[in-house]
């Protein structure tokens, strides 16, 4: 795992590089602090990364850039602050949990593990997902988002006035942010529920799920079942 | 506000028109007076011809004795047990005939040289019953001038049922005397106002000019209560006139005061030679000097107050008003009616400009009250915003868990700053040795948290100094907030004090490598809080620069003296 640490108070950031090397053990390949917000940036810019751990409010600026770039990335992205009233904005962005100061292991790890255990956010509150759109990040507004097509290590938002986005997290990713509103009805298809209209079959025991905006979307065979009940 | 006002203005109006009534029809008829120089008892018989004695009389010098003979005709009756009286203003000393008889004495005419000044200018006689039938009578004066040669002649003469004559005068005395108490009133109670607080000028003018208004109507109306002798009333009329003087002159300079305009010294240094000079021309002719004195004034102020509305001052419109109300005052009742009326109406604008001062001061008063709490408020929230709080007790757990030796030290200088902030948490301001202590504690924490060697130093501080509470600990955090350590891992913070005979000046300079800052710096709510202290303690004698170096930060703070 290649993780960054983004804090500006030296030694919380020791604290929690510590407490990360107990918690992810052997699995972690990197770790890095940073302390500046524009080196911040340009370390997620260029490397690879699967976890940002990010305080809000370096050197007297609030991350807010650095947030919404953090989100738009195809990593997770925890935040670590003393404002716990930044939690819901925070979570809106599409951050994976919100750790408030003071934490201890047990939190850290709490957090830490939503990414090992696929583990879905219990409430959804995500509002926008930040993509990135010739170097700057756009924000969209969830309720424009009809589905969600995989596309290789990127994913598709389909929107409903048709246009699409690419964003960089991964469906697997995505469906631990937008879950329960949005289910993965096929392995490439994450789709909100309320814009699907009907459920048909085709010849051949095809499922298909017709949407508003009048798309067909496939349901995979697997799938069916939880998605006929909850639907029903 | 205008309400009461306006009712307090028709109050008065009430009052002006009451003292004037005289509705009763005239019971007597009063022909052409003429005079005589010598004496004979025989003059004052009704019937003596006196065809060749003179219309007028300029000047009877040395006190000598010379008659006057009016012919009056009663026009009605009086009730039986109800006798006329008869009121005159005489210069001089002289025996009443009335129809040949004696009816009353006033001094001692024709002795005025050997015996001290007797009688007064104002006198009220009776006449007896049987002497006032309807029709033809005479009234015959003994006199002597001894003290004002000049002033020949009868000035007030009046016939009318003795005791209205005595009452109404009493009655309208009475009125005369309430109203000057209330402005007497107001003068005692201003003049406290202003000795509260000596800087309110236009309290202790507006306190003055309520003096001299009640002194005014008092040296006015003293005649009634207390007996003048007529050698004395040059002095009142003296009296009066310099009253009317100060009023005039103090009036204008009031309004200036509440309705600054330009060159204000010249127009009002221009204002006091008029004044001065139409006080010193004909001085002698009273009244002529105090209306002249009452059109300068009335002019002056109406200049003022309508640049003070043009100028959008409060009250001004208001002011203007009054004085053109004077004017209306001025054409309906008499010029002695007019002045009362006239003075108290602006006295009472006056007043009104006065309140809304008052009101304007309460506000910003209170203003700076709630400001007061607020940066209290801002300096309590310091310790307790979560930045700080929360930051601070992740390290301090983090001390605790490896080294609760560390741990505890670091604690120690939590509690320091946290009793010196409750040491200086309600003060404006406190000893500079304070400060720099807080500094000091906060420097230590921030150590523990950010393990960055912080340096502290300074320069010339002189003990003796206060300083608003939190404005260098302000910076600091700035300092701290905004800069990343040298390469040998520090940050130094310098306070340097210089001090001149112009101002004290403190500069607060951080070394360091500043964080690039992207975009403009907008005012964060430190400097508005560093801003708001000092304004609040220095009002605007101070002066805050900030400034990035090569290495770190600049900032003065100067204090003028």
């Amino acid at each position: 795992m290649y993780i960054l640490i983004v804090e500006d108070e030296s030694r919380i950031a020791k604290r929690i590089e510590r407490m990360i090397r107990t918690i992810v053990g052997g699995a972690l390949q990197s770790i890095k602090h940073i302390n500046t917000l524009q080196e911040a940036v340009t370390f997620i810019e260029n490397k690879t990364l699967d976890l940002v751990l990010l305080d809000l409010n370096l050197n007297g600026h609030s991350g807010f850039d650095l947030l919404t770039t953090a989100v738009s990335k195809s990593f997770h992205t925890i935040v670590i602050s003393a404002y716990k009233e930044q939690a819901i904005t925070a979570f809106e962005y599409g951050v994976l949990d919100f750790v408030p100061k003071p934490f201890n292991q047990e939190r850290l790890e709490q957090a830490v593990q939503r990414i090992t255990t696929k583990e879905t956010t219990t409430v959804n509150t995500v509002k926008y997902l930040a993509v990135k759109k010739r170097h700057k990040v756009q924000l969209i507004p969830m309720e424009k988002v009809v589905y969600i097509k995989g596309a290789g290590t990127y994913t598709e938002l389909v929107l409903v006035d048709g246009n699409k986005a690419l964003h960089d997290k991964s469906l697997e990713k995505l469906e631990q942010l937008l879950s329960p509103t949005f289910e993965r009805i096929h392995k490439s298809y994450l789709v909100k529920m309320a814009e699907i209209t009907n459920i048909s079959v085709s010849s051949g025991s095809k499922y298909i799920a017709e949407l508003k905006n009048g798309e067909r979307i496939p349901i995979g065979r697997t799938k069916y079942k939880d998605i006929k009940a909850k639907w029903f | 506000m205008n309400l009461r006002f306006l009712s307090c203005l028709i109050f008065l109006l009430l009052l002006g028109t009451s003292c004037t009534k005289s509705d009763r029809n005239p019971v007597f008829k009063r022909y052409k007076t003429l005079y005589q120089i010598g004496d004979q008892p025989a003059w004052a018989t009704k019937n003596w011809n006196d065809t060749n004695w003179k219309k007028r009389m300029k000047l009877v010098p040395d006190g000598q004795i010379f008659w006057s003979r009016t012919p009056i005709k009663i026009l009605k009756a009086p009730e039986s047990l109800q006798p006329y009286g008869l009121r005159l203003e005489v210069y001089g000393a002289y025996e009443v005939f009335w129809d040949g008889v004696l009816i009353g004495r006033n001094g001692n005419p024709g002795r005025e040289v050997d015996v001290p000044p007797e009688g007064e200018l104002w006198t009220t006689f009776t006449i007896p019953n049987h002497l006032t039938n309807k029709g033809e009578h005479l009234l015959a004066l003994r006199l002597s001038n001894y003290y004002y040669p000049d002033h020949i002649g009868i000035h007030e003469f009046k016939i009318d049922e003795y005791n209205d004559l005595v009452t109404d005068r009493l009655i309208k005395n009475s009125y005369m005397h309430v109203f000057a108490g209330a402005f007497l009133i107001a003068a005692i109670y201003f003049l406290f106002l202003f000795l509260g607080n000596k800087k309110e000028f236009p309290m202790l003018i507006f306190s003055i000019s309520c003096f001299l208004f009640f002194s005014l109507t008092m040296t006015h109306f003293v005649r009634t209560t207390i007996p003048i002798h007529y050698s004395l009333h040059v002095i009142r009329l003296e009296v009066i006139t310099g009253i009317m003087f100060g009023i005039s002159f103090l009036i204008p300079l009031y309004f200036s005061m509440q309705f600054p305009y330009p060159k204000q010294k010249l127009f009002l240094g221009i204002y006091g030679v008029v004044l001065l000079s139409l006080y010193i021309f004909k001085h002698h002719s009273f009244d002529f000097t105090a209306y002249n004195m009452m059109v300068s004034l009335w002019v002056f102020s109406l200049g003022i107050a309508i640049y003070g509305a043009y100028k959008k001052g409060k009250g001004a419109l208001l002011v203007v008003l009054t004085l053109l109300v004077c004017i209306i005052i001025r054409y309906t009742v008499s010029f002695g009616i007019s002045l009362f009326v006239g003075f108290s109406l602006i006295l009472l604008s006056m007043l009104y400009v006065l309140s809304l001062r008052i009101k304007e001061q309460r506000l910003a008063y209170e203003t700076s009250l709630v400001q007061s709490t607020r940066l209290r408020l801002e300096l309590l929230k310091k310790n307790i915003q979560p930045h700080f709080l929360m930051n601070t007790l992740t390290s301090l757990i983090d001390w605790v868990e490896e080294s609760p030796k560390k741990g505890v030290l670091f604690i120690e200088a939590l509690a320091k700053e946290f009793d010196l902030l409750n040491q200086i948490e309600n003060k404006t301001l406190i000893p500079i040795k304070q400060e720099i202590a807080l500094c000091r504690s906060h420097l230590e924490i921030m150590e523990y948290r950010k393990e960055i060697n912080y340096f502290w130093e300074e320069k010339g501080i002189d003990s003796a100094q206060n300083i608003p509470p939190g404005i260098l600990h302000t910076l600091l955090e700035n300092g701290i907030t905004h800069s990343l350590p040298l390469e040998d891992n520090s940050i130094t913070f310098t306070l340097l004090f210089e001090s001149n005979r112009e101002y004290n000046r403190y500069t607060f300079l951080t070394v360091a490598e500043t964080v690039r800052q992207e975009g403009n710096i907008k005012e964060g709510t430190g400097l508005k809080y560093i801003k708001a202290r000092l304004t609040e303690s220095y009002h605007d004698q101070w002066e805050f620069t900030s400034e990035p170096l090569t290495h770190g930060w600049k900032n003065t703070i100067t204090l003028y003296l």
